[in-house]
This record gives C-alpha cells, structure tokens and sequence, in this order.
C-alpha cells in the first residue's frame, strides 16, 4: 500500500489541493485578518524548506556514504535547535551555551536508548526523521523551560537574594524555580500523551498508517516516539536548569548583573 | 575590639559611582548606624558586606580575615543581611525559619522558638501562614530567621519600613534588646536620624557615596547629618 501516486501527479494534486491557501485568502481579505499574507509567505518558506529537504534526503538515501554526510545534518539541526532555543533567554548572554549542550545530550540520549532496543535502525530513512522529532522536541522543551526559567528569577530576585543573604547556595536558592521551569516545560507534552489516540493520531503513527503499516505497529512505534520526546525532554530541561545556572548566578552565589 | 574593617571600597552600579573610598570600622558588640538619604548607597554598602554584590575596589576584613578568603556561605553565615523588603518563603513561619537551618545543616540544633520570642512574636504563631502576615510580623520573622543561625554580625536595611508607626518604637526595643542580651554586633541602615541616635552607639553619615563622619550617637549634630 502506501500513498497511490507518483510524485508527479502529486504536484497536480497539491496544485489542487492549495484551493484551501484561497480560501484562506479570500476570508482574511473579506473579514479584515490581515493574515493572508503572511500565510502565504508562510507556506511559501515551510514547503520551499520541505522541498529541499526532500530534495536532499532523495539524493542521501541513495548515496553510499549517506553516514558521512549525515552528521551535516545533524549538527545543522543541533546548531539551529540551540539558537532558535537561546532566544527565549531574555537577556541571558551566551545562552546559546546553555541550549545547544542540553538539546544535544538530552536527544541524543534518548535516540540512544532507540539504537540500543533496536527501535531505530541504523538506516537514514529512519535516523533522520527520528533525529528530526528528537532535537525538534527537545528544542521546544528548552525554549519552555529557559522562557519560564528567566522569567521566575527575574521575578523572584528578591526571594532568591533573601535565601542568598541566609547563604544558601546558588543551587537551593534557585531549585524551586527550576522545578517549576522543568514542569512547566514537560507539561504540553504530558498532555498531548493523555489525549493520543482520542483527540488526534499523532504524525508518526498517522504516516505509519498512511504508508500501510499495521495500526498495532503503527501505535506502538508512536509510543516510542513519545517515550523518546519525554524522556530527552526531561533531560534537555534538567540540564537547562543546571547550565542556566551558571549564567543566573556568579561563581560567588551572587546574582549576574544582566538580572 | 574591630570585628569588621572596610578599606577603600568604591563600586560603580550600571556606569554610576555609588560607593567611593568606604573606610569605615564596626566594633564588637556595638550598634553602628548608617544614615544618609534615598540613593546614598546605603544598601549597596550592606550588600557588599553580605557580599550580595562585589565591590569593584577595596577589602573588608571580617576577624582578620579578609572576605576572600572565608568560604562564601560560612560568610553569609556570621554576617547575616535582612533585606529592607521581608520578602517570606513558602510556607509556613517555622518553615521560613527552618530554611537557614537546613542550610546549614543545623536543624534541631537551635531552638527556633527562643528566636522567635527574641525577635518579638509569639511561639504560638509557628505554624501561620507566613505570606499573609503583616508588614511588621512579616519584619519579625525575617530577624528570627536570621536570629536562629547566630550571626555574629547581623545588617539590617531599615528595619523598620513598612512597619505601621505605633510599633516602629517596638521593633526597636526588640532589636536593641537580643543585640545586648546575645552580645550582638548590628549595623543598622536608615535615613531616619532620630531613630539612630535612638538605638545606636554610633552613626556613620553617608552622603553621595562617602562616608563624611562617623560619631558617637551622643555626638551626632543634625547639621552633619546628610
């Protein structure tokens, strides 16, 4: 089975199908959303993107030294994750020192644990997706817990500097804050696992089903992948805490003065 | 006896001078007021002796061992700053007295209750809520909380604002009270010139940055003042 067409007769039909981009259009003209726009561009860039990395997974797939050129890919993915991240660090400098060392050990533990049980074959077709969702995953975790972090110190300076004056350590001064910053950023995930299957059937399993595997199959494998989201998630976000930490306080237990 | 010695101290806060050349002694045992306005750098010297923040020159020798050398939260143990601002803990007011103790590793080593009495509140509020206190109970168990962990010089940032007139003369007694009876050295911050001539032995005038007098409470002249 799998999806019933040539890539060529599925440009025709994507051709077809972007019927729904003007609809789009024609109701944010109508209604005043000032949104078309910027959905086009938006389309434009994800599918050019898309295009283009289809383009290079075809010639990879094919090339007998896809191995090499892997890691291309994946330090692209590690070094856009980390910068992306750091940017939800308000005022943080260098947080980029903070995001890309997290994101990386964080996914790459968990895509171990995959290679290890043999849920990821050595084989590009299934490194780079899965590679994709771990980093792409981890990435949005630490965004969530470095937003949340900055953000409860920056408001809680004076309760962290009162436990400071009573000379706790940076570490338990700012340990209630970072447990909040790893929750908060666990929590969308923890809910999107409660509601699977009943709201929506997530992107992993829906392409399984879609290429013709079987749904058990299918549903497990997107468990793995959840297991492999939460488990790196936790990871990046603990280790997002802890190297945030050498930014939020000096070697002194005292507050950096960006706060 | 000199317990602390400040030396040439000057720290300059997002590019403006706020200290400059601090000399300044306290003795063991005494009650040392800074007085100055709003924006002196008051706070800013109290910071540097918790060494909340760092000076960008000079020393302060605490016992004849100059700050860098002593670990820092053995540091932030015997010199205890109380913030001007009683921010509580989670918790209850055992749990925010608690907190410096287990810091230090010193639960049920100290009677906390004998802190909380020395501080002015009674042990029978142990278990409130400490976020809906008011200002001065709220004063109160930030001195108890430091109290419990036998400080040997404690800094207090006035410890008297936000606390509603009629009890300001309270907090006073209270402090000048576990001072003597604990053998206490306390350097007291406040822009209030009649409450430190109240409750200090001496008084340090800090005007724009500098210490320009440093005179026995008895002494003092509101014509130095600021």
């Amino acid at each position: 089975m799998g999806i019933p067409y040539t890539w060529e007769e599925g440009l025709i039909i994507l051709g077809f199908v972007c019927i729904l981009l003007v609809i789009v259009i024609v109701i944010s003209i109508y209604k005043k959303l000032h949104i078309g726009k910027e959905f086009t561009y938006a389309i434009a860039k994800g599918g050019g993107q898309l295009f283009l990395i289809a383009i290079f997974l075809t010639f990879l797939f094919s090339y007998d030294y896809w191995f090499l050129l892997i890691w291309v890919l994946l330090g692209t993915m590690i070094l856009v994750s980390g910068y992306t991240s750091a940017k939800r660090a308000t005022g943080m400098p260098k947080a980029y020192q903070v995001t890309t060392p997290s994101i990386l050990a964080g996914a790459s533990l968990a895509l171990l644990v995959l290679v290890t049980s043999r849920a990821m074959p050595l084989e590009p077709q299934f490194i780079i997706p899965l590679s994709g969702m771990a980093f792409g995953n981890s990435m949005a975790i630490c965004s969530i817990s470095m937003e949340r972090l900055t953000r409860e110190i920056q408001l809680n300076k004076k309760s962290i500097e009162t436990m400071l004056s009573l000379g706790a350590t940076s570490k338990q001064s700012m340990e209630m804050y970072g447990r909040f910053s790893i929750r908060a950023a666990l929590i969308p995930t923890i809910d999107r696992l409660k509601t699977l299957g009943v709201i929506f059937i997530p992107g992993a399993m829906a392409g399984l089903l879609m290429a013709g595997t079987n749904p058990i199959l299918a549903a497990e494998y997107q468990i793995i992948v959840y297991l492999m989201i939460v488990g790196g998630g936790i990871i990046t976000s603990m280790l997002t805490v802890y190297f945030s930490r050498k930014k939020i306080f000096t070697d002194l237990d005292q507050l950096a003065e960006w706060l | 006896m000199n317990i602390l010695k400040i030396k040439h101290l000057s720290k300059t806060l997002q590019q403006t001078p706020i200290l400059t050349n601090i000399n300044l002694t306290v003795k063991k045992g005494e009650i040392l007021t800074i007085v100055g306005p709003s924006g002196s750098g008051k706070s800013t010297l109290l910071r540097c002796m918790n060494r909340l923040i760092e000076p960008d020159f000079g020393t302060i020798v605490f016992k004849n061992m100059v700050y860098q050398n002593i670990p820092i939260t053995e540091l932030r143990k015997k010199i205890i700053l109380v913030l001007q601002e009683s921010i509580m803990l989670p918790g209850t007011i055992q749990d925010n007295i608690q907190f410096g103790l287990r810091v230090h590793q010193l639960e049920g080593q100290v009677d906390i209750k004998r802190s909380l009495h020395d501080a002015g509140l009674p042990a029978s509020m142990l278990l409130k809520n400490a976020e809906q206190l008011s200002g001065g109970e709220k004063k109160r168990v930030s001195l108890a909380r430091a109290l419990c962990l036998q400080p040997d010089i404690l800094l207090l940032d006035e410890p008297t604002s936000g606390v509603d007139p009629k009890n300001i003369e309270k907090v006073e007694q209270n402090i000048c009270s576990f001072a003597k009876k604990r053998a206490l050295t306390i350097v007291w911050v406040t822009h209030n010139i009649d409450q430190a001539k109240r409750v200090s032995h001496r008084i340090a005038n800090l005007k724009e940055g500098s210490i320009t007098t440093v005179q026995h409470a008895s002494d003092f002249e509101w014509e130095v003042a600021y």
